[in-house]
């Protein structure tokens, strides 16, 4: 605590610090304040999350130069101050070259609330999907260059540092439960990428916007940011009953290439994205396999479509992904499909809407269906009620049957 | 003498009198709004536009846009960056509209939480911009072509002679079922217009307020639109306004949707 209070007060001194120094007045500071409580639809009616949090953009420019930093406090009852930088850059920009260097959050394709071609900026999957778009890609410390020439551009990415999606905590209720027939053991030794030159990131993007159609194209030698479960069983030779089993969380390399469009029919504006992932590991039942995983090439694509009918602003994507050379052993479906689902109208001039957005898993007939009403009580200031409600038993959704939400966000804007 | 006088007279006449007769009746309602859809407004234009939204009760709300418009060959390129309210700042729209009859408008939107470049359609014109009183269609150039024009009357409205002349969409799906403008003669600026509603009912009213001449061209700097029905109004001012002063080709691309105005 004593820790975390000598941090706290370094980081108000630095600011202040910096703040005189680079010419507050020239500073443009914006950001936000909001309470965020959720209580579990079960009948005791837990909270499941109260939050307060302080979101700052501190930005400045001159010249051919910015920067921006993005601190954030996240405060919790009876917990210590979650305090971190979502981004810290700096730009500089040519006549047809733009270099952003340091923590950025990078988002690529076309997908609503579905990630394909967008793998640059790690998942922050504390609250499984739940949190906002600019909550839940988290920020990489990177060098991305651009070059533009016209309406084409050609950027690339180098990421020298591995970062993994962000899992929640055992305690938390969106920590995944995975079963095992008999209790494992966990060796983390192998759960981490070494940080050196060898392990970096690579991505490239070549992307147009036209008259016609907007459209990217890319390709990356990445990391998979979720580790693969390697599990050694011990099986007793005179009874054949497993007895032991040994789980070795460990991350591996991938190769990626996709693209993505957008384009407008008559009223309709259609939406396809996809990649073709290679060398991804999955968890198999397969008796032949020492660490029961195997590597697979697969593909993942949707294709969505965005119409607006009497000013209900409709949106749907049907989303699959595809095991390549499949067998039976393999956990995992061969095909898993998805859809997803949007509705939205705003009412009183812009300052209520409600929206509607859901996934639905079709292999497991599961969902969640994510209601909201919000309401702008004054320009900047927000009143959203919402709920989240899991349906099914199994599946991606399904599994969070019991984790059905009810909550308020009340955000002040500066 | 007198009577090669009286002979001249009397040709002057003959002549005169038809040109006059001609000249007052030339004018078409298409070619009045045809003229104020050909206004020279020069080649780019740049200002602050300031959005003030006023309900029934008099409370108002205020949204800042900083925005550019260029002609390219065959096209118009628009871009806006929203200053406020502080909830929007940082969002970017642009807006590609065709000389081409027919050819719908692209428009790309940029949410900087969402971090992405969006198209969306320019269907629904019919949309109110920002929660104001004008609608994506109204704040844009409708082509003369779109409505059969009629010159109703001249009347002088504010100190100018006006053309009143009615227009009615071809398009019978149209949100309005016709339009009444008053167009200053000879500066072809819309002074006021009055929108019908599917009924034939009289639902808003515009007001332009201010213009003046810039670079030799005539510029509306206020407008005021009244919708009459739920009694709420949006002002529009328009403010250091520059005519002319070359902005790149490249202030209209993704790179400065997602860049903003550094």
């Amino acid at each position: 605590m004593r820790n975390l209070r000598f941090k706290i007060s370094w980081g108000v001194f630095a600011l202040f610090i910096f703040t005189n120094g680079v010419n507050a007045q020239s500073l443009n500071w914006s950001g936000y304040v909001r309470n965020y409580t959720g209580i579990l639809l079960t009948e005791k009616n837990e909270y499941a999350i109260i939050q307060n949090t302080f979101n700052l953009n501190i930005e400045h420019s001159k010249d051919r130069t910015a920067f921006k930093i993005n601190p954030y406090i996240y405060q919790y009852p009876n917990q210590d101050l979650e305090i971190g930088l979502r981004e810290a850059f700096m730009d500089i920009y040519f006549d047809a070259v733009d270099l952003r260097i340091g923590k950025q959050q990078i988002i690529w394709g076309k997908a609503d609330g579905v990630f394909i071609t967008d793998i640059v900026s790690p998942k922050d999957l504390s609250e499984f999907l739940l949190r906002d778009f600019d909550e839940i890609r988290m920020g990489v410390t990177s060098l991305k260059a651009n070059y533009y020439l016209g309406d084409n551009t050609f950027e690339f990415v180098w990421v020298p540092s591995f970062l993994s999606t962000k899992m929640p905590g055992e305690s938390s209720i969106w920590f995944p439960q995975l079963e095992f027939p008999v209790q494992p053991t966990f060796d983390y030794s192998q759960n981490e990428v070494p940080a050196k030159l060898g392990n970096s990131e690579v991505f490239a993007k070549y992307s147009a916007i036209t008259s016609n159609i907007d459209f990217e194209i890319m390709g990356g030698y990445m990391w998979d940011d979720d580790p693969t479960m390697h599990i050694a069983k011990t099986i007793d030779s005179l009874t054949s009953q497993l007895t032991e089993l040994a789980v070795t969380p460990r991350y591996h390399r991938l190769g990626l290439a996709g693209g993505s469009f957008s384009t407008t029919l008559g009223g309709f504006v259609l939406r396809g994205e996809g990649a073709y992932y290679r060398g991804k590991y999955f968890n198999s039942e397969d008796p032949a396999l020492a660490d029961g995983t195997v590597k697979r090439d697969y593909l993942h694509y949707l294709i969505g479509a965005d119409y607006t009918l009497r000013g209900v602003r409709l949106s749907s994507q049907f989303v699959q992904q595809a095991i390549l050379n499949y067998d039976d052993y393999i956990n995992n479906d061969e095909y898993e499909n998805t859809v997803t689902l949007l509705l939205s109208k705003e009412f009183l001039r812009e300052t209520l809407r409600f929206e509607l957005f859901s996934y639905i898993g079709l292999n497991n007939s599961d969902a969640l269906i994510r209601p909201k009403i919000i309401y702008n009580l004054v320009d900047g200031f927000e009143l959203l009620l919402g709920a989240n409600i899991f349906v099914g038993n199994a599946g991606r959704f399904g599994v969070y049957d019991k984790n059905d939400i009810g909550y308020t966000k009340i955000k002040y804007s500066f | 003498m007198e009577t090669t006088k009286i002979k001249i007279v009397l040709i002057a006449i003959l002549i005169a009198v038809p040109t006059l007769i001609f000249s007052q009746t030339k004018i078409t309602g298409l070619q009045i709004i045809e003229n104020v859809y050909n206004r020279e407004t020069g080649n780019d234009m740049q200002g602050d536009l300031t959005m003030s939204l006023i309900n029934s009760r008099g409370a108002q709300r205020v949204r800042e846009i900083k925005q550019f418009v260029k002609d390219f060959s065959g096209m118009e390129k628009k871009i806006m960056f929203f200053v406020s309210p502080a909830d929007v700042r940082n969002t970017s729209f642009m807006n590609w509209s065709y000389d081409e009859v027919g050819k719908d408008d692209d428009q790309w939107i940029y949410l900087p939480a969402l971090k992405k470049v969006k198209r969306i359609s320019s269907d629904s014109k019919s949309d109110y911009f920002m929660g104001s009183d004008f609608t994506y269609d109204d704040l844009g150039d409708r082509h003369p072509t779109d409505d059969t024009h009629r010159l109703l009357r001249e009347e002088t409205l504010e100190g100018e002679t006006c053309y009143v002349v009615e227009s009615i969409p071809k398009d019978k799906e149209y949100m309005y079922s016709r339009s009444i403008t008053w167009v200053i003669k000879d500066k072809w600026i819309g002074l006021k217009k009055e929108f019908y509603d599917e009924d034939e009912e009289l639902l808003k009213i515009l007001l332009v307020k201010k213009y003046e001449k810039i670079n030799d061209y005539w510029t509306v700097l206020s407008s005021e639109m009244h919708n009459v029905q739920k009694d709420h109004t949006t002002k529009m001012e328009l403010a250091d306004v520059k005519l002319d002063t070359g902005i790149s080709a490249n202030k209209f691309t993704e790179r400065m949707m997602k860049r903003g105005l550094k």
